[in-house]
């Protein structure tokens, strides 16, 4: 609604002090329509200064590190006690060359894992949730779920080392290689186990971290099945199951699709947590399932200290050529995640933790 | 019907329906389990740590003396500077999309670009904001680690969560009370100010709170806006680092000193003490505000 | 640490604090200079005393306003730049010391940044490095090593030795994955007599920037200098080959806590950490030296390899004193280095750094074996402390 142009206001008393009165009163709705308009701008420029931080900063690293840096594999610092080389005109290391494709896939394989086990617990909870629970579960329950989203990262990596971790190494993973049989795609899931540090209890506490976002995406989605159409399959005498699978899941599916896409995006961005269990090993790729790996979110926090001794900067633009590429990585997923959310229900996507 | 299910009895037909609406029950059940567990697990165990070496001089003494007093106020003056920044941009965006809709091919275009950008940088990973921060800000502004780019990265961060709960709750705001206003001849800045704000004011708080309890947990880009240091943070705007509480546990906990580890475990416990005191209230306000509004929602 | 911003330097470029100190170690190391040393009672000193019985090391006077140095970097030095700094504090109460323990590679970058007032490291500049700090220096402080942790439950030594034998060559070729099982042949042949199980090795390496890995490094690089030295230039961040199994840690403290729970590791760490890897489980292995003798990190064996060095050391402290030709001395030593700017934007700091670091360079204060002792390190050599006082002096 917009303000009207006229004073309409009765109390507004004539002459000049009117005139004065009117002149603020429109004022203070130019300000407000001014200050929300550049409030609203704001995150739109910020996203945008960061990218262009980020590919200034990263230069150098791009055109000396070129494509071949999503495919090679080593991470070599180079002889930063020896002699500089010059390449394309950017000073480098001898020797020095990074490869970032053991990060991109750790982050893929991470996420994928974390996917794969997030989002049928998501959905399931969920639909525990949406069911009339008497108040002395409800309440506990939904601030316990709560409670889960607001956990901060740092403490998931303290309990996936400290707990987790060596639990299921010594518990779960030994079980689990022993009856894998020693064929091709599955070997990878037989191997030493090792210490608990690795892909796997990654994409577990990654898991545990997405499920907040995806359940609540997908409550919301319920309540927008229409009531009518669930009301009459219980009429029809369909149990709650047959009810949620005829009824419930078709109606909300690409929903769901838009919300586990949006647990992707936190995942891929997911940082101190991995940094503390993935194990972070640069230069190649999980060997098994069970072995430590890192990903472009952990590497960088890791690494960043350490690219401050080349003294030459090219570490340093490398780092933060990889995160140009989890930023622009990151950007599409959720611009993805919202236009399938928004075009599949009349929902508005969860913004943060869920 | 087919041939088929004439033949099965009718009983074997609905002891498979009830079954599956068992198997069904027990699935959802455990799913929520699932997800419950870890969520206490982490609760206990990180209390089972911290609380038998605990002692209170943890919070009067800097970390120089082995406590974390520093620690705290760092992260309480981090938080009231988010809430502030943040809550003045995040809650302004938030009016603008939810208040002021615009007419003209153009402006709708604006607003839904605007809206995108806002949603995705909430999902912009924390590690590159810091990044950003720390290059843009730290060095290049030289303001060195310190309280400023510390609450601006932190605030972007943030913002989108606010405004998205602004926009939210401002949007269940009756229509009829804008026009009630409009009516009497309030202009726009006034209603806001008096009608539609005050009546949104409860779901506004709560998006704040959520907000701060997600920046309270922030480490990545922390560590490289803020820095860390054992003393007292002053409340220099640059030029002096701040301490938070995020840092002890992830620097800490795998020192082969016990004294550090602990330090590591009793910040862990206050971390999770500062996020419950926000998400309780966060509650509180919604449960008051329900038993007070005239509409119930 | 600083805390207030009057003295705060001009360009800050910092990089990450890790660890601060521990009140309980401080209070201990008080407490043992305290009874020790009889002069330092609660005088803010005023007059100069220069030090005995080493000719060129003075002790100079810090300022009398209140001082906050900063410290960070090696892991290595860390127990014992807590131990110097409280000791400092207690005999002049203006000057405090706030210690990081962050890895060389954090120490050097935020001392050439002017983050730090002193950057520790346990390895020297690089020339690039140099090149873009004009000014900046490394001062040798004190001599340490490195020892090779190893966690072999299942090992028999043979009667007569009490740790397992190692050689550079062989590490080499563990860390780059060619060896992959304790009980391999060229283990062995190193230590005849002994029962080596079935265990696959697991190698640790320092994810982190670190003087650790530089010195590893360097050893590996000259003790197999066609295959490890060929292929991996030493620094503080190298290009790890691919062991099966490998992990990266961060700080000494982090090599020793994954070494003593990985049965089958193998670990590069400090010598200030021996004790606690011992307690852990970890054993030391005995490295065979140039001339061929297999030599455990004694104080004895670490200061004969430094008198060999002594006299090779150039003025600007920069030195690898890694594979000593001394018949008993250890492979594996280095100079540990403070890493400060020639020019100081602040003339109070830079008379407190001065006073500090000429403290810890006297053989009557800082390289007294009351601080030496605990950690495992030897004093520096007359001839190199002297050297280190003259870079003090230019500081301004």
């Amino acid at each position: 609604m917009t303000a009207s142009p006229v004073p309409a206001d009765l109390s507004t008393p004539p002459g000049r002090v009117g005139a004065f009165r009117e002149k603020l009163r429109t004022s203070e709705s130019a300000f407000w329509r001014r200050g929300t308009l550049a409030a609203a701008i704001l995150p739109f420029v910020a996203l945008g200064f960061a990218l262009i931080v980020l590919a200034i900063k990263g230069w150098p690293a791009i055109i000396v590190n070129g494509t071949g840096f999503f495919t090679n594999s080593s991470w070599n610092p180079g002889s930063t006690y020896g002699a500089t080389t010059y390449i394309h005109g950017v000073a480098v290391p001898q020797g020095a060359s990074y490869g970032a494709w053991p990060l991109i896939l750790g982050t893929i394989q991470s996420s994928f894992i974390a996917l794969v086990l997030a989002v049928p617990i998501a959905i399931g909870a969920a639909l525990a949730l949406t069911e009339r629970l008497p108040r002395w579960i409800a309440r506990p329950v939904t601030f316990t779920v709560e409670l889960l989203a607001g956990i901060p990262s740092v403490l998931f990596g303290l309990w996936g080392i400290i707990t987790l971790g060596p639990l299921l190494a010594k518990h779960v993973y030994p079980p689990i290689a022993s009856v894998m049989p020693d064929v091709p795609v599955l070997r990878f899931f037989k191997a030493p186990t090792g210490g608990g540090q690795g892909l796997l209890t990654s994409g577990i506490v990654l898991a545990i971290m997405i499920i907040p976002i995806i359940a609540a995406t997908t409550i919301e989605l319920f309540r927008q099945v229409p009531a009518l159409n669930q009301d009459g399959a219980h009429a029809l005498g369909m149990t709650d199951a047959e009810v949620t699978r005829s009824v419930t899941l078709p109606w909300v599916r690409r929903g769901i699709m838009g919300a586990s896409v949006l647990g992707l995006g936190r995942a891929l961005g997911e940082t101190i947590a991995l940094a503390m269990i993935s194990g972070a090993i640069l230069g190649h790729t999980a060997v098994n399932i069970y072995s430590p790996m890192t990903t472009i979110a952990a590497t960088i926090v890791s690494q960043l200290d350490s690219s401050f001794t080349d003294s030459t900067g090219f570490a340093t633009a490398t780092l933060a050529e990889a995160a140009l590429v989890l930023a622009v990585i990151s950007v599409a997923v959720n611009a993805l995640a919202r236009v399938i959310i928004h075009r599949s229900s009349s929902i508005s996507a969860p913004v943060g933790r869920g | 019907m087919t041939a088929t299910s004439t033949l099965l009895s009718s009983s074997t037909k609905a002891g498979r329906r009830r079954a599956g609406q068992y198997l069904f029950r027990g699935m959802t059940i455990l799913a929520l389990l699932l997800v419950l567990v870890p969520a206490v697990w982490i609760v206990v165990g990180i209390l089972a740590r911290a609380l038998p070496n605990w002692h209170f001089s943890v919070l009067t003494n800097t970390t120089a003396h082995g406590g974390l007093s520093n620690a705290i106020v760092g992260t309480l003056l981090i938080t009231f500077g988010v809430g502030v920044l943040a809550g003045i941009v995040g809650i302004g965006a938030g009016i603008h999309l939810s208040e002021m809709s615009s007419t003209g091919r153009w402006s709708t275009r604006a607003d839904g670009l605007l809206r995108g950008a806002t949603e995705v940088l909430s999902g912009f990973p924390s590690i590159v904001l810091g990044f950003v921060g720390y290059i843009a800000l730290v060095v290049g502004l030289h303001w060195g680690f310190s309280l400023l780019p510390a609450l601006i990265i932190l605030s972007m961060m943030v913002v989108p969560y606010i405004a998205k709960s602004t926009e939210s709750s401002l949007n269940q705001v009756p229509t009829s009370y804008r026009e009630g206003a409009d009516a009497l001849g309030m202009s726009q800045g006034h209603s806001l100010r008096h009608v539609v704000l005050r009546s949104g004011f409860p779901g506004i708080v709560t998006g704040l709170l959520v907000a701060l309890a997600i920046a309270v947990g922030e480490t990545a880009p922390l560590l490289y806006t803020a820095g860390w240091t054992n003393q007292m943070p002053t409340l220099a705007l640059t030029h002096s680092q701040v301490p938070y509480l995020t840092y002890p546990v992830y620097a800490y906990y795998n020192q082969p000193s016990d004294s550090l580890r602990y330090l590591s475990y009793d910040a862990a416990l206050l971390l999770l003490v500062l996020v419950l005191v926000l998400l309780v209230g966060a509650r509180l306000i919604v449960a008051r505000t329900q038993r007070n509004a005239e509409t119930r929602r | 640490m600083k805390r207030d911003s009057q003295e705060s330097l001009a360009e800050r470029t910092p990089s990450r604090r890790r660890v601060r100190i521990a009140l309980p170690a401080l209070l201990a190391a008080s407490a043992l200079v305290l009874a020790a040393c009889s002069s330092s009672s609660s005088t803010p000193a005023t007059t100069t005393t220069s030090a005995p019985k080493a000719a060129g090391v003075t002790l100079l006077t810090p300022p009398s306003a209140t001082v906050s140095l900063s410290e960070s970097g090696s892991s290595l030095l860390f127990p014992l730049f807590n131990a110097w700094g409280a000791a400092y504090t207690l005999r002049y109460p203006n000057i405090t010391v706030s210690t990081a323990s962050t890895g060389s590679g954090t120490g050097i970058s935020s001392a050439l940044s002017g983050t730090v007032d002193i950057g520790t490291s346990d390895a020297y500049l690089s020339p690039g490095q140099v090149q873009a700090t004009p000014g900046a220096m490394n001062v040798p402080l004190a001599v340490s090593a490195q020892f090779v942790g190893y966690n072999v439950p299942g090992l028999k030594l043979a009667t007569g030795s009490t740790n397992l034998v190692l050689s550079g060559p062989v590490l080499s070729e563990i860390y780059q994955g060619k060896v992959t099982n304790w009980d391999d042949a060229s283990i062995k042949s190193l230590n005849p007599g002994a029962t080596l199980p079935n265990l696959p090795i697991v190698t640790l390496h320092r994810a982190d920037g670190s003087g650790d890995t530089f010195l590893f490094s360097q050893f590996l690089s000259k003790t197999d200098p066609s295959g490890w030295g060929a292929k991996i230039p030493y620094g503080t961040t190298i290009n790890w080959p691919a062991a099966p199994g490998a992990l990266g840690e961060t700080g000494n403290s982090g090599m020793v806590q994954a070494c003593g729970t990985t049965p089958g590791c193998v670990a590069y760490i400090g010598i200030s950490y021996e004790g606690k890897s011992t307690s852990a489980g970890i054993g030391v292995a005995a490295l065979k030296n140039a001339a061929g003798k297999a030599v455990t990190p004694t104080p004895a064996s670490i200061n004969a390899a430094a008198a060999s060095f002594a006299s090779k050391t150039p003025a600007n402290g920069t030195l690898s004193m890694i594979g000593t030709t001394a018949p008993t001395g250890y492979p594996i030593i280095n100079y540990e280095y403070a890493i400060v700017l020639g020019k100081q934007p602040s003339a109070t700091t830079g008379q407190a750094i001065k006073a500090l670091l000429s403290w810890i360079i006297s053989p009557t204060y800082g390289q007294s074996s009351l601080y030496l002792d605990p950690v495992g390190f030897v004093p520096l050599q007359s001839q190199v402390a002297t050297g280190s006082m003259a870079q003090i002096n230019s500081i301004s």
